[in-house]
């Protein structure tokens, strides 16, 4: 070992240094490592941990560690039992809340499962600085609690609260315009609210947004879901809008996006692409709707109705909102001709940095190679459902972006597929690092077996260092994220899967990959009772992940395919058997339900340290009626996992 | 919490004069009876229970001596009842359940005012004259297939056979839920299913018996619900519902939870 010529020493590096170092370090693992090297790593590790996911049974809440008093940042979410309702089960729960926050005192921004309201009303007078929280809840709320009493609990307490989520908390949309004017001064504070609401399927009506944002002058972010179909009460009219810039004029973020949108289903548009509605928002609202926003940074529009020849309000964009970087447009049209290759239309905005479309029927690749010209800054581009534009198109605009795109998203649009795609990307192959394609095989000669049939989808994602590529001699060197979009074939009538695979083991060549998002919910079938002729979740199960144990994962998230009929979303024999092979895995999430057999297979595993099913989509299953896994079966899969026989290598 | 309680996920629900016990057939558990329960809490206590070797509970507690016969289920059934203290109770058994709330029943007929049976059968290979609807060839492949799902599971390979996997419909129809509990359970209990017999005893009951069944289900052919109306000792009835499947109450509960509610509220009428 060679002996370095200077005398200093990390360790001689004065405290104060050390300690911004430290705090510089985000990756939980290698904090934990740099804690375990001597006492004095150990306190300045600790002193500079700002954030702290809890994991661990909530009956074991009193082993809280208190070594992490600088936290500030605390996620509640994911203790076990997942879903549960916190302190319910104790005979003293006020004890148990304070105790959080004797171990927590410096907590200002707070993530919580709130699976009642006795949560809130333990937790929010513990920390009354709370600046910014977010709800989750996938369990329907109570029908018999009033309007907004969990709201009004919260801001009771924190009146110092300047940033709300509830995207993934199911509430009424009443619920939160009530709170939120009995609270006139906190209203007036609030800079962030996300009321997109994944967790359920509404969207806020015209006078509940008015009302909200009437409140709330100060906000700079804000993300809703609304109804812009004009056939439905409360649709988002030219008036909501403009109202809505006037109450808002500070804004820098705004999404507005159609209920409908967050489905997760692919669109339904006639063979041109339009929807059979059009919005109700005219083009010179929209300028002025620009006009009263001069802040505007990052716009989202997602509209799921025709919102036709939008160009002019778009060439104003670039004048009105001079700071937007971020666009992203839902179902509108006249975008941007290209006509003579000059930009118009959209291809005006040349602040942009991240540009989004979808379904857009006359899209053409003139507009995209518009957009490439008029937008030199672009580094994240996404297309959507839009179906006139061609390979041609896109290679122009990679081509001219070649300096700075490296985050493209290419879906649904029926004259591309996987080979001419992925020729496309040639312009930005060793720089581009996020992808996502659909793997559409349809007019391109392959190699890849053609898989059979059932009315489902699945969308495999990935995190990934790709080494080689079929497809081409150059490496992808810059890759860390792709995702995949496949068809499992549309013929229906078939009952079973045929009998290959989905062709997971082809992903053993990228020895890297590490961590995958494995999402088959878009497949329906029936678990238990499966009419003839009809698709055998068991069997599917077995087709998505054979091949899986070849893989040398670390983490996965799996979600299982759906029984609709009784709200099942669960591992079968097959999943358990084929996950347990997966010698590598640390983590697993599994999101829907599991017995307790079945999890009991997956202990066969010797590095698993961390599991957890996570019911995480509406209407999570309400009780031990309808979950497989019950909170004594949840209990006893945990201590054999932490259980010392266990030897885990590193 | 008992230990009956705690490893039977024993849950007594609503309030009312009478009590109800759901036993769910094998395979499943008692969140087959989740459309059913609803209907039932505002006018009756209702007793849920999971079979011992259900997926929901602790495998380590799965006895394979007591439960290579259905006597084993029985005990458990009449363990449950004394542990709440029941002194009558109206039993809705699904599937093989049925049949060991029938040989509970014959050993303790006070505690049961009348039993509902929903698919059930008191023999499922076919005998001389008798039909209950599997051939041994059929059994084969099921016993072939959770054989080698058990010696994989032992060694540490991946069972992978599915009830979608055999040829007889029959098979697959009745078997798919057997696939849900851990390989060596699952053999045992398919062995235990299979090589039950309980003909014999069926003159021995004195409870009254509903006998409910699909028209259309591959693995409790009609005939069956016929043979146990005419040969059980006690007065019983039989009702043929319009569903199809093994598991009516999960895939068309639209017709099978008024024909229940219609058969636990009423009696015989002896008249």
């Amino acid at each position: 070992m060679a002996v370095t010529s200077s005398d200093t020493h990390f360790l001689d590096i004065p405290d104060v240094v050390l300690t911004i170092i430290f705090s510089l370090v985000a990756d939980t693992r290698t904090r934990n490592a740099m804690s375990l090297v001597c006492l004095k790593w150990h306190l300045l590790e600790r002193s500079t941990r700002k954030s702290l996911t809890l994991r661990g049974n909530v009956r074991d809440l009193f082993l809280l560690p208190t070594c992490f008093r600088a936290v500030t940042d605390l996620d509640l979410s994911l203790l076990s039992p997942w879903g549960h309702p916190l302190l319910d089960s104790f005979p003293n729960p006020l004890l148990l809340a304070q105790f959080l926050r004797h171990a927590f005192p410096s907590v200002v921004s707070l993530t919580v499962y709130v699976r009642n309201p006795s949560t809130l009303h333990l937790l929010a007078p513990q920390w009354p600085d709370l600046r910014h929280i977010k709800l989750i809840r996938w369990h329907q709320r109570l029908p018999t609690l009033p309007l907004g009493i969990e709201f009004v609990a919260l801001f009771e307490h924190c009146r110092m609260l300047s940033s709300l989520d509830v995207s993934h908390f199911h509430c009424w949309t009443e619920d939160l315009p009530p709170a939120i004017q009995a609270y006139p001064m906190l209203a007036a504070s609030l800079s962030q609210l996300n009321i997109l609401k994944h967790s359920s399927v509404e969207g806020f009506k015209s006078h509940e947004l008015l009302a909200i944002t009437a409140s709330c002058p100060n906000l700079r972010e804000l993300l809703a879901t609304c109804i812009f179909d004009h056939r439905f009460v409360g649709f988002v009219s030219d008036e909501t809008l403009l109202a809505l810039a006037s109450n808002c004029p500070s804004l820098s973020l705004l999404h507005l996006v159609d209920a409908t949108s967050l489905s997760n289903v692919r669109p339904d548009l006639n063979d041109d692409g339009y929807t059979s509605e059009d919005a109700s928002i005219s083009r010179s609202i929209l300028c002025d709707v620009f006009a009263g926003l001069p802040l505007l940074e990052v716009l989202v529009l997602d509209v799921c109705h025709n919102v036709r020849d939008a160009w002019p309000a778009l060439e104003l964009l670039n004048s009105k909102c001079p700071r937007l970087k971020s666009l992203k447009l839902g179902q509108f049209h006249g975008i941007c001709s290209g006509v003579d290759s000059r930009p118009d239309g959209i291809a005006l905005c040349h602040g942009l940095e991240s540009l989004s479309i979808k379904n857009s029927a006359d899209l053409t690749d003139n507009s995209l190679e518009a957009i490439s010209l008029g937008c030199p800054k672009l580094s994240k581009f996404e297309v959507l459902g839009c179906k006139k534009i061609s390979a041609k198109g896109i290679r122009k605009l990679t081509h001219v972006l070649r300096n700075t795109l490296v985050d493209v998203k290419i879906s649904s649009c029926k004259n591309l597929n996987v080979v001419s795609l992925l020729q496309t990307m040639e312009p930005i192959r060793d720089r581009i690092e996020r992808l996502h394609i659909d793997c559409v095989w349809k007019n391109a000669d392959n190699s890849v077996k053609q898989t059979a049939s059932s009315n489902g989808e699945t969308r495999l994602k990935k995190k990934n260092k790709s080494r080689d590529n079929s497809f081409c001699s150059r490496t992808w060197s810059k890759l860390q994220h792709l995702s995949l979009w496949i068809a499992v074939g549309d013929c229906s009538g078939e009952r079973r899967p045929c009998t290959g695979s989905l062709g997971l083991r082809y992903l053993a060549r990228y020895p890297s990959l590490s961590r995958m998002l494995l999402d088959c919910s878009g497949v329906i079938g029936y678990g238990l009772t499966a009419p003839p002729g009809y698709p055998d979740l068991s069997l599917w199960e077995r087709f998505f992940l054979y091949g899986i144990e070849n893989l040398n994962l670390n983490e996965l998230n799996y979600w299982p395919a759906q029984d609709m009929d009784v709200n099942q979303r669960s591992l079968f024999l097959p999943a358990a058997a084929l996950l347990a092979q997966c010698g590598s895995l640390r983590k697993l999430f599994i999101h829907g339900t599991a017995n307790e057999h079945f999890m009991m297979f997956l202990l066969r595993i010797p590095t698993l340290r961390d599991v957890q099913l996570r019911e995480d989509y509406y209407p999570a299953p309400e009780n031990d009626m309808c979950t497989e896994m019950r909170a004594e079966s949840c209990r006893r899969f945990e201590d054999a996992l932490k259980s010392i026989n266990r030897h885990i290598p590193d | 919490m008992g230990i009956v309680e705690e490893a039977h996920n024993l849950k007594v629900l609503g309030s009312g004069d009478r009590l109800i016990v759901l036993a769910h057939g094998f395979g499943t558990d008692q969140s087959v009876w989740k459309h059913l329960v609803p209907h039932l809490v505002d006018d009756f206590r209702v007793v849920l229970y999971d079979n011992m070797g259900a997926g929901t509970t602790n495998p380590d507690y799965f006895d394979f001596n007591r439960y290579a016969t259905l006597e084993g289920y029985a005990f458990d059934l009449l363990a449950i009842l004394e542990e709440l203290g029941v002194d009558s109770c109206i039993f809705v058994g699904h599937s093989v359940s049925a049949m060991v709330g029938v040989i509970a029943s014959i050993s303790r007929p006070d505690l049961f005012s009348k039993i509902v049976m929903i698919s059930a059968s008191p023999r499922y290979l076919n005998d001389v004259d008798y039909y209950g609807g599997f051939e041994q060839e059929d059994l084969d492949q099921l016993f072939e297939a959770m054989g080698s799902n058990y010696k994989a599971w032992c060694s540490g390979f991946a069972p992978l056979a599915v009830g979608g996997d055999m040829e007889s419909v029959a098979v697959q129809e009745f078997s798919r839920t057997l696939f849900n509990m851990r390989p060596d359970i699952a053999l045992s209990v398919a062995q235990t299913i299979f090589q039950s017999d309980m003909r014999q005893i069926l003159n021995l009951v004195s409870v009254p018996c509903h006998i409910i069944q699909s028209v259309k289900d591959l693995a409790v052919p009609v005939v069956v619900s016929e043979y146990l109306h005419q040969n059980l000792g006690s007065e019983s009835i039989v009702e043929v519902m319009t569903s199809d499947g093994h598991l009516p109450q999960l895939s068309s509960p639209d017709i099978v939870i008024p024909v229940l509610l219609k058969h636990i509220r009423y009696d015989i009428s002896t008249a």
